[in-house]
């Protein structure tokens, strides 16, 4: 079966977010910008969207003075990346057949 | 970055993050390094203090561990607000070894008084190679893995070990145990970093 990609999920930011959040607890922005190789402008607009959409929780807080964002991810966005994964795996299967 | 990209491209690109955030677990090394020196100490100390009978109370030798608490504590202190990532398997190996420190506190309070600490060592050297192995398999090390295996084998030949010659097996132990996968560790962090 042709499974609809969800269209929060497929876009190679918000995708690169999701995959780094879905094996760990919590992480800061800087670390997430770090692994992504993304600006800061870019990431802090897809997570809002990923915020929006409920898949991850963003916390604000301050340590030391500075402004600290934390992310991690929700049930909600575990259930939508499992859901897209299997849909992946879809298509796999249709472009092998 | 919001191109187009086929189901090919979120397979690989999914692979890469998860690859990118599995392999970020903390360095653990210097924690692996002060117990293993600390209790070293102690119970190479121990036992020359025994042999010299030049001290009444050699076991007082352990007030050492105390201040390696509080090191520790320290440590944890300054490394947990620079961490930028939570990691399950930080978390887990946390838990793991902080039930290690309570079971510990109390088998030498319960133990220590009511029976002789021969006793009471080999039960300890088995105790130290619990967490050990199991954080040598969460975190795929294989020295410390190696390293909780040998504890439980000192464990076993303690129990054939006249009297104090078992602080020997002690010190052995965290050789064995986190001393050699502490050095390990710290040199493997060191690679991993380049």
């Amino acid at each position: 079966m042709f499974k609809e990609l969800d269209p929060i999920l497929h876009s190679q930011l918000r995708l690169a977010v999701m995959s780094l959040l879905i094996g760990i607890k919590e992480a800061e922005f800087t670390f997430i910008k770090e692994k992504t190789n993304a600006t800061a402008g870019n990431l802090s607009v897809q997570i809002q969207k990923l915020k929006d959409a409920g898949y991850i929780e963003v916390n604000k807080q301050f340590k030391d003075n500075y402004p600290l964002t934390t992310c991690s991810i929700t049930k909600k966005g575990i259930e939508a990346f499992e859901k897209y994964v299997k849909a992946l795996q879809g298509y796999l299967h249709t472009d092998t057949n | 970055m919001e191109k187009e990209f086929s189901a090919n491209d979120s397979i690989a690109l999914i692979e890469e993050m998860i690859n990118k955030a599995k392999s970020n677990f903390s360095d653990d090394s210097f924690l692996y390094l002060l117990w293993g020196w600390v209790i070293f100490i102690c119970s190479v100390g121990h036992f020359l203090l025994l042999k010299s009978g030049l001290v009444k109370n050699p076991e007082y030798i352990w007030v050492l561990t105390w201040i390696a608490v509080l090191v520790q504590i320290f440590y944890i202190f300054k490394v947990e607000k620079k961490k930028r990532v939570k990691t399950y398997t930080d978390e887990i190996i946390g838990y793991l070894w902080m039930t290690f420190g309570f079971t510990m506190f109390f088998i030498t309070i319960i133990l220590g008084y009511t029976s002789n600490w021969v006793t009471l060592y080999p039960l300890l050297l088995f105790l130290y190679g619990t967490p050990t192995f199991l954080s040598g398999v969460i975190i795929k090390f294989m020295p410390l893995k190696i390293g909780g295996i040998s504890c439980w084998i000192l464990a076993f030949v303690a129990k054939f070990t006249p009297n104090i010659y078992i602080l020997l097996l002690l010190a052995l132990a965290v050789i064995a145990a986190w001393i050699i996968p502490g050095y390990l560790l710290k040199i493997k962090f060191k690679k991993d970093k380049v």
